[in-house]
């Protein structure tokens, strides 16, 4: 099963799309003058095609709304001032995967303030050779292993004001810097700005059944409105204890300050291979827990290999779980927000895993069964001292590299 | 909790600018000069709000309605259904259409003023003289003004409504004895002259555009009654933040049309006609009272206690004719401020609305009545008991419905 990435930009004249015969869908990214509008996706007959008025039709019956959204926002901000843009960091956290950095890597703008690769724990050379060809690349090896010591060492050593987590296995869309440019115009005072995420390769039936089920659009109007995350949430009591609103680690920026200020991430969090995860949702929350705003920003759009894999895709579902749930037991701590944990993960194992079990037994739009188990798995790894085991851990990796 | 709620009216031809913080939050109507366009709800935690956040939930919320204006298809409004899935609104609009328009809230244009139809308002009123010297006071400042405007005052208990309505100008006054909201209305329609007759409530302001704007609907002949939009005048209490989220007559800031098609494709399931407007602001063509008779007499308050205006509606669309919701003629309700009322208020509502079943299945013997009146009611009111178990703010209501449910029924055997 493979799907058909069109990336269709309005202000000219719309094409045909031609699927060939191992093609079984399309999914249309639509964009006006390169600004990301919509995107969906739609299962068709291999070997068909879609005219351009048949084209037309569509967008207008999925983007009508937003293109004329769009228009009256800008007629109400007519004469928006603008602010100043702060210097800017971006930093990736890889280990091992040099074709999928280099990918990454070609991807970004250039005219930044500078760019950091975090090399953590790797077995061999190639990443450092990698950058060496790469002069305007700023190489750091961290030793100590685990996603959140390489995020934590980038914050110590970047030193724009703002600083961007790139993950390797994305590619940045030409619209990001642009829109991060425009978030911040519109939010000068966010501590964090996330952006939408989108597929950069649909050829596998792993990669199909992820992004069907909305992949990482997490939020609103299928990712594509701009949203300010603040004190509360009207309708939403249990706000902010949730997974996953906020954005996603893969593309996320932060302003450096307040990361220092918070005390950087949890390294206890996101270790590699025994605790894969809970990184980002955990300093989402504590911004938002600090008072600070969070801006979601869709023109911020990246590129995400997904996993190719169906095991693979189990493993990530599990590793959310886990993720999510150590996250959330290391959160429950805290008194005064124990009272909306408590709601929202007995409504997360009570009514909404079991909904999304019944739904894919019954065929109807979930994960596929094995994806869920292997979630609530992780959920209960993650809740059932995982964080403890997590931070022993590490204490351990500490002392070792101390 | 999230009452008292200021209730601002920002007409987006001004330039926008963010809300600074404040010790109450806002319900805030949004509109282009006298025309409305959508509401936005932000809490006091919510503030203050910047500009560019604020056009974010503005134009969220007014887009529908401007698409609804600029575009003849792609933006219509859903209408109202008792079927459990929605209906398809048909084509999209044009694309390039959506592309070349710039600036949409510009483009908004003026209103198209239709005259020649005369208006006359009525008001039916008993014992509020405030209430009703504030009515009168906003119906002075109707611009155009209306031909006639009758008080009628039904069943009173002291001369207070005939001193009120002695205060203006311009006001006949009209006793009717017996008690009854639509015997006090079908009194309004005998003693007023115009071609078009305009219902306000007492307790309402109206805008002073409202009978421009009722008027200009007429120009559709098969058009026999026009609904408007009911907006808040105030929401001080919680008894009035509820009555507007779970009871309000707001019908959205889509234009609707009401017609034959509409009337089959929902007999089955029980026409929903409550939900063509509210009688608190509703206008209808004289000569439809000559087709098909006058309100109900044993709805409304004073009998079953309400319904007697959507009864009246369901007649009329049984007959062949069309309604029309119209959000741009405006009124401003004053919502009751204790919540005893409210619990009264919604048993009046259940029991009119079961007896209006009741009389509508005996004048047309459409079955879709009964359906709901045994079997889809008696399920919301189990489904709002299970659901009430997590949620008590569920049951709040729920006796008085139920209360509510059954007296309709025996009023209705008892007044045959």
């Amino acid at each position: 099963m493979a799907y058909k990435i069109c990336d269709i930009e309005i202000s000219e004249p719309l094409p045909v799309v031609e699927l060939s015969e191992n093609e079984s869908g399309i999914a249309v990214l639509v964009r006006r003058e390169n600004r990301p509008i919509w995107f969906w996706m739609e299962s068709l007959a291999p070997g068909s095609t879609i005219s351009p008025d048949e084209l037309a039709l569509r967008i207008s019956a999925k983007a009508g709304a937003k293109l004329l959204n769009d228009s009256i926002r800008e007629e109400l901000l007519d004469g928006f001032s603008e602010t100043k843009f702060p210097s800017l960091t971006i930093a990736i956290c890889t280990k091992d995967r040099p074709e999928r950095l280099a990918r990454c890597l070609d991807s970004l703008p250039r005219n930044v303030h500078e760019i950091l690769v975090i090399d953590n724990a790797p077995s061999d050379d190639r990443t450092r050779e990698l950058i060496a060809a790469n002069p305007h690349v700023g190489y750091i090896r961290e030793p100590k292993p685990g996603l959140d010591f390489a995020r934590n060492r980038a914050l110590r050593e970047a030193t724009g004001e703002l600083l961007a987590f790139i993950d390797d296995d994305v590619a940045v869309d030409r619209e990001w810097l642009p829109g991060l440019i425009e978030a911040h115009r519109e939010n000068p005072d966010a501590a964090a700005f996330t952006g939408l995420i989108l597929p950069l390769e649909l050829s596998t039936e792993a990669q199909v059944l992820f992004e069907q089920l909305g992949g990482f659009r997490g939020g609103a109007e299928n990712g594509f409105e701009k949203i300010r995350w603040g004190k509360i949430l009207p309708g939403y009591a249990q706000y902010p204890c949730d997974a996953g609103i906020f954005g996603a680690g893969a593309n996320m920026v932060f302003r450096r300050d307040v990361l220092l200020a918070l005390g950087g991430f949890d390294d206890a969090l996101d270790t590699g291979a025994p605790l894969p995860g809970g990184g980002d949702l955990d300093i989402f929350y504590r911004i938002i827990r600090a008072g600070h705003a969070i801006a979601y920003e869709p023109r911020m759009l990246v590129f995400h290999e997904h996993r190719r894999e169906l095991y693979a895709l189990r493993k990530q579902y599990w590793s959310w779980g886990i993720g999510f749930m150590a996250f959330a037991a290391k959160s429950l701590a805290e008194k005064s927000q124990r009272k909306k944990w408590t709601r929202h993960l007995s409504w997360w194992f009570v009514k909404y895993q079991p909904k999304q079990l019944a739904k894919s037994l019954l065929g109807r739009a979930a994960p596929r069964a094995d994806m869920v188990l292997a979630e609530i798995f992780g959920a209960f790894d993650g809740l059932l001292g995982g964080y403890a085991r997590s931070q022993r851990r590490i204490e351990r990796i500490r002392r070792e590299f101390a | 909790m999230s009452a008292p709620l200021r209730v601002v009216h920002l007409d987006l031809s001004q330039p926008l600018k963010e809300i600074p913080e404040n010790e109450r939050g806002m319900f805030c109507v949004l509109w282009w000069r006298d025309l409305p366009l959508g509401q936005i709800e932000i809490q006091r935690e919510q503030l203050p709000m910047y500009l560019p956040e604020l056009a974010n939930r503005i134009a969220q919320a007014i887009t529908p309605a401007i698409g609804n204006r600029l575009f003849k298809t792609g933006f219509l409004a859903q209408l109202p259904t008792n079927w459990r899935s929605q209906f398809a609104t048909g084509e999209p609009a044009e694309l390039t259409e959506i592309l070349k328009t710039e600036n949409p809230l510009c483009r908004l244009g003026e209103n198209f003023e239709t005259p020649g139809r005369s208006v006359s308002v009525v008001v039916c009123t008993r014992d509020r003289g405030e209430s009703l010297r504030r009515c009168l006071r906003s119906l002075m400042k109707l611009s155009p003004a209306p031909n006639e405007i009758v008080v009628v005052d039904n069943a009173p208990q002291t001369d207070e409504t005939h001193d009120v309505a002695g205060e203006f100008p311009n006001v006949r006054y009209l006793r009717e004895p017996r008690a009854g909201l639509d015997i006090a209305r079908n009194a309004g329609v005998k003693n007023s002259r115009s071609d078009i007759v305009a219902f306000a409530d007492d307790d309402v302001e109206v805008h002073p555009a409202w009978i421009a704007k009722l008027r200009a609907v007429f120009a559709d002949d098969d058009i026999m009654a026009v609904t408007g939009l009911v907006l808040p005048a105030e929401i001080e209490t919680e008894a009035q933040y509820l009555f507007e989220n779970y009871w309000g007559f707001n019908r959205g800031y889509r234009a609707k049309i009401f017609d034959r098609a509409w009337f089959e494709r929902e007999l089955p399931r029980g026409v929903p006609a409550d939900q063509i407007g509210a009688g608190a602001n509703m206008a209808f063509r004289r000569k439809i009272f000559e087709h098909i008779g006058g309100f109900d007499e044993r709805l409304d308050v004073g009998a079953a206690g309400c319904s007697g205006d959507s009864e009246f509606w369901y007649r009329i669309l049984a007959h062949g004719w069309k309604c029309r919701y119209e959000p741009s003629a405006v009124v401003f309700h004053h919502h009751r401020r204790a919540m005893e009322n409210l619990d009264r208020q919604i048993f009046f509502y259940m029991r009119g609305h079961v007896t209006a079943l009741l009389v509508q299945f005996e004048k047309f013997r459409h079955f879709g009545n009964l359906r709901r009146l045994l079997l889809t009611l008696p399920r919301y009111y189990i489904e709002s008991l299970t659901g009430s178990l997590l949620k008590p703010e569920k049951r709040r209501t729920l006796w008085a419905q139920i209360a509510g449910h059954f007296s309709g029924i025996r009023f209705y055997f008892e007044n045959r």
